[in-house]
């Protein structure tokens, strides 16, 4: 799989290029700044773009803005946003942009749990979501939503994974459930949130984003 | 706003406010000949079928005078009716119903008659008592010359002008003081009375062509009727050329239409030649006015040349016009030389005066001197001004210096205990995170061969130390800027504090563009730290965010249902008044027991 890193601060661009390259990824770029990641990606036309949200020249959110624009310029490339802060508004804005999936928007945190990291990678990669967990509960720690207080705390706790873009599998494990109590609790949720049912995951995270108000 | 009722003589709408009254007894006198007409000739004609075309005219008439004064209400009182003049209906029959049961015709008479009544009353009460009261004011210097006597007593010495003196000012201050309500009370019946709103919509170019299908049709039907009226003039023997009475008129009023539809269709030649509308309307009329009564002087006797009297007294009138519209622009020269624009008015007025007066002494005797004494008071006039000026500027100044020394204290102390904190949490916080890690690694080092195990719980540890350390960090970098605030501005930010917050928020922001990076900032921690305080403190379970603009400033209210009973002077309002005050705002706290509290903060943004 091959992969293009935006990343200013040498010292995690090359530890991220490491941690990938161990990972049987294949970094083709590792760039510094926003011109130099969308030259990169319109030349190597790579499998995904791992951006860094805050770029040189003035450090705010070029990295987006580079992204939201391969979405368009280059929409086989999948997007991964990492951050070392998240904000839902940020998180809006990619997906509204991704229309069929392939975008992400973790916390550099997050690579710290390299497996869990390098599985989001793939999902994205191959047109999943992957939103940080800390998108979500701001999402889902809004007060003033009834139907939300109606959920079990198992419930809750699915939603939050599906929002995060995870499969039913990848709920499965991590709640240590078999597949099918986590579809019935999927259906459960989507029945009493009145949501229509969905084919794939991107889809499934859009209808549940939308539903908290956040895509 | 000021208490001072003499403020208002350096006011520009104290004057246009004083021209509006007075405009009722012209617009009255109008609106009283309309009045009588239809309402005389309506009644008498309600059993034939010339009633309609009566009543159509009558409804125009009154129509058109009602637009009349609301033209001048928008221009002098800054209020802007619109003005129905057409009542609808179809057929003959249907149209006149139409206008009897137009409410907007009967409201249009009902305010034509209060502005020939109680306008006119208004308008001759006030002027009346302002007259007076400048002349007792000036009585002191008057008294040689006039002989005034209230009942038996008699003002002929300079001590009995000075009795009367302060009576004239204080009829001034009476009549200033009143020029604002009674300019008010008149907006609100134009505003009540005249305004049809529905036509709101309608768009200034399409306005813009039908002004000046308005002046072709004016042109038009004054050269048909002058025609008209030459041709019976010869027609009926060619003897005196009366008919010039008839088109001095006409030329008149299309010349003062033409100018007035040249100047506002045509802003571009205006800002060419640097003149501003108003005064430019103003002199066109008055130079037309001019024209036409030298045309009658021309087309009379032709004797003594009279019109210049009028002339000089409208020149007067544009010139004092000019200098009010022309003395703001030259602020800038104006304050390099320590002054003021109002004394520029002042001294612009006193120097037409001067002109005038020296203009009438040419025409007239040409004996003594007589206006070197007006300039010679003026002078001293203007010198007292300079004065009280440069006093009240000293005072201001000394005063605006006290506050900024204050506020620059508070955010120099503020941003201290600011400082101080930051230090207190990364100590504390992060970096015994990192001490700590420093240790698990180490140890996990020495155990690597002997106990992997042992090794890996380490390890393990270790990076839920690093998250942790992470965590902090990132709470403390947005608590110093919130990253989100200079991306995305004041909206996504307060959003985003709204979603971390415990309590159920509702935020609104209501602004058009976005203001200065330490004014959204400002905004943005009041907001921060009311909500904090609601959290810890208030026991709420709502909070609500407003942020809008009022009176050239930004507002943010942060109001929660909470106990109330918050201190202002606690130590987390008292930080934050300090940062508002450095930025020239000010921060109010209110939070009567049992609540609710609100923390509101103005914030000036100057462009």
């Amino acid at each position: 799989m091959r992969i293009v890193i935006a990343e200013d601060l040498a010292l995690l661009r090359d530890g991220l290029e490491r941690l990938l390259r161990d990972n049987g990824f294949d970094v083709v770029a590792a760039v510094g700044d926003a011109d130099a990641l969308v030259h990169a990606v319109l030349r190597e036309r790579p499998d995904l773009a791992i951006v860094d949200i805050r770029l040189p020249p003035s450090f705010r959110d070029e990295g987006l803005r580079a992204a939201l624009e391969l979405r368009t310029t280059a929409p086989e490339t999948a997007v991964l946003i990492v951050s070392q802060y998240v904000e839902h508004t940020y998180a809006t804005e990619l997906l509204a942009q991704a229309g069929g999936g392939g975008v992400g928007y973790l916390l550099k945190d997050r690579i710290m749990d390299v497996d869990d990291f390098v599985d989001a990678v793939r999902r994205v990669a191959s047109g999943g979501t992957a939103l940080d967990p800390e998108v979500v509960s701001q999402l889902l720690g809004r007060g003033g939503r009834e139907p939300l207080a109606g959920l079990t705390p198992r419930e809750r706790e699915v939603l939050a994974l599906m929002a995060e873009g995870r499969s039913n599998a990848g709920i499965a494990e991590a709640l240590v459930l078999t597949v099918g109590a986590v579809e019935k609790h999927v259906a459960g949720i989507f029945q009493k949130l009145r949501l229509p049912p969905s084919e794939s995951d991107h889809r499934r995270v859009l209808a549940v984003l939308a539903y908290l108000g956040g895509g | 706003m000021s208490l001072n009722p003499y403020a208002n003589l350096v006011r520009a709408r104290t004057y246009r406010t004083l021209l509006f009254l007075a405009a009722a007894v012209p617009v009255g006198a109008l609106a009283l000949g309309v009045l009588i007409a239809g309402w005389t000739a309506g009644p008498l004609l309600a059993i034939t079928p010339l009633v309609v075309p009566v009543l159509l005219a009558f409804r125009m008439a009154v129509g058109l005078v009602a637009r009349t004064d609301a033209g001048l209400a928008r221009g002098l009182l800054g209020v802007d009716p619109r003005v129905s003049v057409n009542s609808g209906g179809r057929g003959f029959w249907g149209r006149g119903k139409a206008v009897l049961a137009d409410p907007a015709f009967w409201k249009q008479q009902a305010y034509l008659l209060l502005r020939m009544t109680l306008g006119f009353a208004t308008a001759v009460g006030e002027l009346a008592l302002i007259g007076g009261s400048v002349f007792w004011i000036l009585e002191p210097i008057l008294y040689r010359w006039t002989d005034q006597n209230i009942g038996s007593w008699h003002i002929d010495t300079l001590g009995r002008a000075f009795v009367v003196f302060p009576g004239g000012l204080l009829g001034l201050a009476v009549a200033l003081a009143l020029v604002r309500p009674l300019g008010r009370l008149w907006a609100w019946l134009a505003e009540a009375l005249l305004d049809e709103t529905p036509s709101r919509a309608a768009d200034a170019r399409r306005a813009q062509a039908g002004r000046r299908r308005a002046l072709i049709a004016h042109a038009g039907v004054a050269a048909a009727a002058g025609a008209v009226v030459v041709a019976v003039w010869a027609a009926t023997g060619a003897g005196y050329f009366w008919p010039e009475w008839v088109l001095l008129p006409f030329a008149l009023t299309l010349g003062s239409h033409a100018w007035v539809e040249l100047v506002a269709a045509q802003p571009n030649v205006l800002a060419r030649l640097r003149l501003s509308r108003a005064p430019a309307i103003h002199a066109g009329l008055s130079a037309a006015l001019v024209g036409a009564l030298t045309g009658v002087w021309a087309v009379t006797s032709r004797g003594y040349f009279w019109p210049e009297w009028p002339a000089l007294v409208l020149g007067l009138g544009v010139a004092a016009h000019a200098v009010i519209r022309l003395a703001p622009r030259a602020e800038a020269r104006l304050r390099r030389l320590g002054l003021s624009v109002a004394f520029g008015i002042h001294a612009g007025v006193w120097a037409s005066i001067f002109v005038f007066e020296t203009l009438v002494w040419a025409l007239t005797s040409r004996g003594h001197f007589w206006p070197g004494w007006a300039l010679l008071g003026s002078v001293v006039v203007l010198a007292i001004h300079v004065l009280v000026e440069r006093g009240a500027g000293r005072e201001r100044l000394a005063r605006r210096v006290e506050t900024l020394e204050t506020s620059r204290a508070g955010a120099v102390e503020e941003q201290d205990a600011e400082r101080r904190r930051i230090e207190r949490d990364l100590h504390d916080g992060a970096q015994a995170r990192l001490v700590a890690l420093g240790m698990s690694l180490g140890m996990a080092e020495q155990k690597f061969r002997t106990d992997p195990e042992g090794a890996r719980r380490l390890l393990a540890e270790a990076r839920t130390g690093v998250a942790e350390a992470l965590g902090e960090l990132r709470d403390l970098a947005r608590g110093v800027y919130p990253p989100v605030l200079s991306d995305r501005g004041l909206g996504a930010a307060l959003d985003s504090l709204a979603d971390r917050s415990p309590l159920e928020t509702t935020v609104d922001v209501e602004l058009d563009e976005r203001p200065a990076p330490q004014v959204e900032a400002a905004a943005y921690f009041v907001a921060a730290e009311a909500l904090a305080n609601a959290a810890k403190h208030s026991g709420a379970r709502r909070v609500s965010i407003s942020v809008g603009r009022a009176a050239g400033g930004l507002t943010v209210e942060v109001t929660d249902d909470g106990r109330g009973g918050a201190d202002p002077a606690g130590s987390g309002l008292a930080g934050l008044r300090r940062r508002v005050e450095a930025l020239d705002g000010n921060l109010s706290v209110t939070s009567p027991p049992g609540g609710p509290t609100t923390v509101r903060a103005e914030l000036p943004c100057e462009s």
